[in-house]
């Protein structure tokens, strides 16, 4: 008994820690969820499940969910091909990799706020300059309403995304590739296996729990990306880039329904929580060995 | 284990110490129940405690005029200092409410007319100044933004008209005049782009549709309550009145009245193609009038509504907003202290200050205003105007609703398309 003590002392800092800001805030989220709380008022009733399913009907958090998918396919797909390629390019110990990681890390270190604000002024279809350069090169025709066009604005938003963090993604497959022994792609050179079947069979599969580590974060980054779509467009326009941290924002914030901005984060956490447990499981991420 | 507990204690100890310690400075604080101004003067400089008050507001841009004034009042109240905290005002819009809710913060506080003076109305957390002498200090027709249950709970201060501003020059360059009716508009936006000019610059991306729906509704709509109907389910968005609104706008974009890309330009990009000249109108309001001046002082502005029906028909020249309204917040221990603030910030020679400091006009009487800016504003105050039409929707989902329909249709959605989404939401919203 006594030695189970002097081990619960060892653990009860992190634990404290971790049932002041985690805990707490999900178990009252769970229970304002049942409430009709504006946030303000010393009282509130109990609604029951009123409020999942006005949330489930709502058609602004319908969009939010289909924006927030769009967004959130688009970043994974990008940000885990382009920072794998870019790993595969810069794993090897050198002095000029050294020095394109911490290029590519770069962009990682900006607030997102800064980051949101310069993609803004660059994506201007009057001042910006991604249209100007397009016209300079002879692409006029590529020129577009980056951010003002509700088909595009939020694939413009997701492309920042990626380019903000595929940078930290990178270095997360360069310490997956660099734990791969040399010697068992050495053998299947000589074996005569290709660079893509020593890729498929070798890389890939010793990569996967980096891999998995990477999507996942990905996928909730994506659902977390609050500041760069708030800054950037603020949901709009016509709510073609509000995403579920926005439309939780909105109505928690500006229409004062807590409960009903309390009910969005519960399906907000069981919509992660799937995902990623999906994920995980497409990616097997059980460790291969040879 | 036994460190492990004496440690706890210890800190526990501290935390009791320094609670108590905070308690004695709070119990220093002045609590009188008189109501008039004078008599809170007398009582307060009687008992001469030190107070701190904590004052918050979003004008960042007035921070160093408010900063001279204060210097000023804390002369005249030598027991009283003011810390202000300024926040952004979007940020402030959705979060002053949690910062004052426990009485910590924002003994005075500013706040918008429409659902943020709501939300706190409904949680208690005004202090009644309807029977302050100070309020005589205000032109009583421009208050009533500050009003609910026949209570004043807040003294708006800052008097805008949501109307958009012409270059002057630039109309007189192209023998355009003001226009007086939608056909007239028509003509004059033609001139300006046949002159290779953009005729209205429109910040469609953030704060364009919630200027210019204003004067672009207010007479297709003149029921001042055509909002409050609109949330009370007695009118709808699909009604005449609004798609017709929404038409005119998409008319305009579509004829390219409105600036390239407006459904994606922020102001920042409006506002430099207005004062570089190469915009006859800028879709905001009077609100900018004084920055702009300041960016190209050869600027010669004016106020020019929309009129959206034929001339006959006109029932409003244009709209106002009062806003950056004061209140003194409930849970505060230093109530009166805050009173004798606003009390101070009320004075004609001291709202003089403010006004002419900031290039704001103000709703205190008397006020003598002194820039060309300020005067062009003032001269609005005999005209007809309405109360901002968007601060009377509560609710920020409808009111957000109502701007993005001004969105969808210069996306290229259709006027009764984007009416019947937009109605869609409120439906929701209402709970019908």
């Amino acid at each position: 008994m006594k030695k189970h003590l002097r081990l619960l002392e060892f653990i009860l800092p992190g634990l404290i820690l971790y049932a002041v800001l985690f805990m707490y805030p999900t178990i009252s989220a769970l229970y304002y969820s049942f409430t009709n709380w504006d946030g303000l008022s010393p009282s509130y009733q109990y609604v029951g499940i009123q409020n999942y399913e006005k949330v489930s009907k709502d058609i602004i958090f319908n969009k939010s969910l289909t924006n927030n998918i769009k967004f959130m396919l688009f970043v994974v797909i990008v940000q885990t091909v382009v920072s794998l390629i870019l790993a595969l390019q810069i794993y090897k110990k050198s002095k000029l990799n050294v020095f394109y990681r911490a290029l590519y890390f770069l962009p990682t270190i900006l607030s997102s706020v800064s980051v949101g604000f310069i993609w803004t002024f660059i994506y201007d279809s009057n001042l910006g300059a991604l249209n100007k350069v397009l016209s300079m090169i002879g692409l006029e025709g590529l020129t577009q309403s980056w951010l003002g066009n509700p088909s595009l604005a939020i694939f413009s938003i997701a492309a920042v995304q990626a380019w903000a963090h595929i940078g930290q993604m990178a270095v997360l497959f360069i310490a997956g590739l660099q734990s791969i022994p040399p010697e068992l792609k050495e053998a299947a050179i000589i074996d005569g296996a290709s660079t893509f079947r020593v890729f498929y069979h070798i890389t890939w599969p010793l990569l996967a729990p980096a891999a998995a580590i990477v999507v996942s974060y990905t996928t909730i980054q994506s659902f977390k990306a609050f500041d760069l779509v708030f800054t950037m467009t603020g949901g709009g326009p016509n709510y073609s880039t509000e995403i579920l941290s926005t439309y939780v924002y909105s109505s928690a914030f500006l229409n004062y329904s807590f409960g009903k901005a309390a009910t969005a984060s519960v399906y907000f956490l069981i919509l992660i929580a799937v995902i990623t447990f999906i994920q995980f499981k497409l990616l097997k991420t059980d460790r291969v060995s040879y | 284990m036994k460190k492990f507990i004496g440690l706890t204690l210890i800190i526990s100890m501290l935390f009791v110490l320094a609670a108590c310690g905070n308690n004695s400075g709070n119990s220093k604080s002045i609590s009188t129940t008189s109501n008039s101004s004078t008599n809170d003067k007398a009582n307060v400089k009687d008992k001469k405690d030190n107070v701190t008050l904590s004052f918050i507001h979003w004008r960042g841009e007035d921070v160093e005029v408010l900063n001279r004034i204060i210097e000023k009042f804390e002369k005249e109240y030598s027991h009283i200092k003011v810390d202000t905290q300024v926040f952004p005002s979007d940020q402030y819009q959705s979060t002053a409410q949690a910062k004052i809710a426990d009485g910590s913060v924002g003994d005075v506080f500013t706040v918008f007319p429409g659902a943020q003076f709501e939300a706190i109305a409904n949680a208690g957390l005004f202090t009644d100044l309807s029977s302050e002498k100070f309020v005589e200090n205000f032109e009583q027709g421009l208050i009533a933004a500050g009003q609910k249950d026949g209570k004043q709970y807040a003294l708006p201060y800052q008097l805008v008209y949501n109307i958009p501003i012409y270059n002057v020059s630039l109309f007189e360059k192209y023998q355009v005049d003001v226009p007086k009716d939608w056909d007239s508009l028509l003509a004059a936006l033609e001139v300006f782009k046949q002159a290779g000019l953009t005729p209205i610059a429109f910040p469609g991306a953030d704060i364009g549709p919630g200027q210019l729906m204003n004067s672009m509704v207010m007479n297709n709509a003149p029921d001042e309550d055509i909002f409050v109907k609109l949330e009370a389910g007695e009118a709808k968005l699909t009604d005449e009145w609004w798609v017709k609104t929404l038409a005119q706008f998409k008319e305009l974009n579509d004829k390219g009245y409105l600036q390239k890309d407006a459904v994606g330009a922020k102001q920042d990009s409006s506002i430099a193609l207005f004062v570089q000249e190469q915009a006859a109108i800028l879709g905001t309001g009077s609100f900018h009038l004084a920055s702009n001046k300041a960016a190209n002082e050869n600027l010669k502005q004016g106020l020019l509504a929309p009129i959206t029906v034929a001339e006959a028909d006109t029932v409003f020249e244009g709209i106002h907003t009062t806003t950056f309204m004061l209140a003194v917040n409930n849970k505060s221990k230093h109530q009166e202290e805050a009173k004798l603030f606003i009390d101070y910030l009320s004075r004609p020679d001291v709202a003089s200050e403010y006004a002419n400091g900031t290039g704001q006009n103000v709703t205190v009487k008397d006020v003598v205003y002194t820039s060309d800016e300020l005067n062009i504003v003032s001269e609005w105050t005999s005209k007809k105007t309405r109360f901002q039409p968007r601060f009377t929707i509560k609710n920020g989902e409808v009111q957000k609703a109502v701007t993005n329909s001004i969105q969808a249709v210069l996306s290229g959605v259709s006027a009764e398309d984007a009416a019947a989404d937009a109605q869609a939401i409120v439906e929701q919203q209402i709970g019908n």
